[in-house]
């Protein structure tokens, strides 16, 4: 099987902070990955270093199958801005506050990039984007501005948008938590069947339910390093370690 | 009860003070207890007004000024106006007279006049070894006057020889300052050819500027200087005249004449000086209103559309100048950020009349480069651009960083490249987030076009301005008011109506 993400032995920090120690994971074609953890665990950093936003200190880090950067005498090396620009291409990342273009109607977000990026035929994408859009249960709303949608249907235009590029795998940025619970339900819906398409995923949230219900396999992360990881019915309904139990009680209240 | 009694006496304190303002104005302005007397001239105009090395407005006019004053137990008041607005002083009674090297010839019927006291005549001062050596060799080149002068008036007043008028015909252009210092600039860094002025200014210029100039041999007319009062004032004008007539029989004038070198320009009591003073100045027939008006907006429209250049020119040059300033500011290398910083810093922190001085007289004073004067146009454009670059930096910097770092992210893993970024996503955005604040600029810089006289580019104010002390009126002014009203008015209108088109997204 094919592995579209491999990091090993990532470390981060902020100035004397150390953010991440020592991360090494992997998530494989078509599998959904929950990374779950207490804010300041790490989990949005990892993320960040995955998609190419933030820059490693220490270790390697491959994206589907290229090497984006490698570990020389305890330093990340990155490779050339052109590789990297081709490796950006696998891949898709959803925002927690969605970062749509206010200037753009919906279906302009969706294509933009495709045509502009990708330079790939207009008609053609703009086809694409109109099925994304029924996909994401927004038929109809092509010509809105995003300040004209709610939080959910701008996050679910980001999802399209982020389809668009056709990626390998997509990654979210605690996608529903700036989003009411009702319309969690929502996203959680459209994950779900990106999930059943066989998209792969890699979620960073703290709703332990959200992470129960669309991962095959759940990580959880404190203090910078993985404690725990496994099938979300193990690492969610029988955690092993003291930190995760500590974290789905507080959770549950 | 107590506060009531303090209110009163408060009130009556005031009531008093006010009371006393107006005595105080009253006494100035009765004829028969006169206290005071105020002379109104161009304190650039030596050697009959000027302010010398310590300050002191000194000169021949201000010494006579003085001595008539000690003869009629009056104070004197020295008061320096600009010379476009002289009459606006005058009929508005904020001066008592002219009295400052001011040519009669071709105003007889402007003013009630002393009798000329003083025969002057203009004269052509030139680079020394420029080769200009007789008037006709002024064929062609760029002459300058001040504006509103009597050498202005002889080349194109309405009394103008016919001799003067084929002279002047013949320059490439008659350009107008405002005062023989930025004349002499412009002789010097040759932007200018020559210069014409009166025979006394022209001999202290020379005596003070060195034997970089010289004063060519023929003059352009010969004319006469009085003292001019506001029309129909003849009852001061009668009392000068007679302290004067008793200054020359007693010698005194004499004195003075001699203390500033001016003894053979003297020509009081001489034939053939009153003839302005014996006009009778009171029935003078004026042009109807419409007509007035009509002549004036006509004289204006050149100025008009001088600042339509002047603005539009300046928008085109400063606005992606600030946008390429604002990117300089933000770079990644200190040394070029700075450099930025400095440019932005000197831009906002000097006046920018200084600095268009410095872009027009800058590449002569500093590397010695001739200047030509075809380069004002280019030097008022250049400078109001670079000014306004600075602002416009300022404001664009602060539009982009105002703009959310997720904007930058989102475009960043969607492939776009830094220049996409900029383009595509962050300038749509920054443009609508400064259009409040960029529309402020440019009001602005409607009214800024004025500074533009600083070079002697005749905009519409300082059009309007000249017009104004032609014609003796204000309504030349208030027009121009009205023009700059509408047009903040129209640049207002557009500017919201595109702001109002950027609302769709937020």
């Amino acid at each position: 099987m094919k592995k579209l993400l491999e990091i090993t032995h990532l470390k981060k920090s902020f100035g004397d902070t150390e953010v991440l120690k020592d991360i090494s994971m992997e998530v494989n074609e078509g599998e959904v990955v929950a990374i779950l953890g207490p804010s300041g665990s790490g989990k949005s950093t990892l993320l960040r270093c995955a998609t190419l936003l933030e820059t490693m200190d220490a270790g390697t880090l491959k994206l589907g199958g290229e090497t984006a950067c490698e570990d020389k005498d305890g330093v990340s090396v990155y490779v050339g801005k052109k590789e990297l620009r081709e490796i950006k291409n696998t891949y898709g990342l959803v925002f927690q506050n969605f970062n749509l273009f206010p200037h753009y109607t919906v279906m302009k977000n969706v294509t933009d990039a495709p045509v502009c990026v990708q330079k790939r035929d207009k008609n053609e994408v703009e086809k694409e984007a109109k099925e994304l859009l029924k996909k994401v249960g927004l038929d109809g709303k092509e010509d809105s501005y995003p300040c004209q949608l709610s939080g959910g249907q701008q996050q679910r235009v980001a999802i399209a948008r982020a389809l668009a590029m056709n990626p390998e795998m997509l990654f979210f940025d605690e996608p529903t938590s700036a989003l009411d619970p009702e319309i969690t339900a929502g996203i959680l819906k459209v994950l779900r069947q990106l999930a059943d398409e066989k998209m792969t995923m890699i979620i960073v949230t703290h709703e332990i339910e959200f992470a129960r219900k669309v991962a095959d396999r759940v990580i959880f992360m404190d203090g910078g390093v993985i404690v725990e990881q496994g099938k979300p019915e193990d690492v969610i309904d029988n955690p092993s370690n003291e930190r995760t139990k500590a974290f789905l009680q507080k959770m549950e209240k | 009860m107590a506060k009531n009694i303090r209110k009163a006496v408060l009130l009556l304190a005031m009531l008093s003070v006010i009371v006393g303002m107006f005595t105080a104005c009253g006494n100035k302005k009765s004829d028969d207890g006169r206290t005071t007397f105020t002379v109104g001239f161009d304190a650039e105009f030596p050697p009959y007004g000027y302010k010398d090395d310590s300050g002191e407005y000194v000169g021949f006019d201000l010494d006579l000024a003085q001595e008539v004053c000690e003869r009629n137990g009056w104070k004197l008041v020295k008061q320096p106006i600009d010379w476009d607005s002289k009459d606006m002083e005058l009929n508005s009674g904020s001066i008592d007279c002219i009295w400052n090297g001011f040519t009669l010839n071709g105003r007889e019927r402007e003013y009630t006049w002393s009798k000329a006291y003083i025969d002057n005549s203009q004269v052509v001062i030139v680079k020394s070894g420029s080769g200009i050596k007789k008037l006709e060799d002024l064929k062609g080149k760029v002459v300058i006057v001040q504006a509103d002068s009597s050498a202005l008036a002889a080349f194109t007043g309405e009394d103008a020889t016919e001799e003067n008028l084929a002279l002047a015909a013949q320059f490439k252009t008659l350009q107008q300052v405002s005062d023989y210092n930025s004349a002499f600039m412009n002789l010097e860094s040759g932007s200018a050819d020559a210069v014409c002025m009166d025979m006394g200014v022209a001999k202290y210029q020379l005596e003070q500027r060195g034997n970089k100039f010289t004063m060519l041999d023929e003059t352009v007319s010969s004319e006469q200087y009085g003292i001019g009062f506001k029309l129909g004032n003849t009852a001061l004008r009668d009392e000068v005249q007679t302290s004067l007539n008793d200054m020359l029989a007693d010698g005194t004038f004499d004195k003075i004449a001699d203390k500033w070198g001016l003894t053979d320009s003297v020509c009081l009591g001489e034939e053939g000086t009153d003839s302005a003073y014996l006009l009778d100045s009171t029935n003078v027939t004026k042009a109807s209103f419409g007509e007035r008006l009509v002549d004036i907006v006509k004289q204006l429209s050149s100025g008009m559309l001088a600042t339509l250049a002047i603005f539009f020119l300046t928008l085109i040059f400063s606005m992606p100048l600030g946008l390429l300033v604002c990117e300089i500011r933000k770079s990644r290398i200190a040394v070029v950020r700075w450099i930025a910083r400095i440019y932005i810093s000197i831009m906002r922190g000097t006046p920018l009349m200084l600095q268009l001085l410095v872009v027009f007289f800058g590449p002569y004073y500093l590397f010695g480069m001739k200047v030509t004067a075809t380069y004002r146009f280019y030097a008022v454009i250049i400078g109001f651009a670079l000014n306004y670059a600075a602002y416009f930096a300022e404001i664009y910097r602060g539009g982009i960083e105002s703009i959310p770092k997720g904007q930058y992210e989102a475009a960043e893993v969607l492939g776009y490249s830094k220049v996409q970024t900029f383009w595509k996503i962050i300038f749509p955005q920054m443009v609508k987030r400064v259009l409040p604040p960029v529309t402020n600029e440019v009001i602005t810089l409607v009214k800024d076009t004025s500074l533009a006289f600083a070079l002697a580019y005749t905009e519409m104010f300082t059009l309007a301005k000249q017009v104004a002390a032609s014609t003796a009126s204000i309504m030349p002014l208030f027009i121009a008011g009205l023009f700059y009203y509408i047009f903040n008015f129209l640049v207002a209108m557009v500017m919201e109506k595109l702001e109002k088109r950027m609302q769709y997204f937020n």
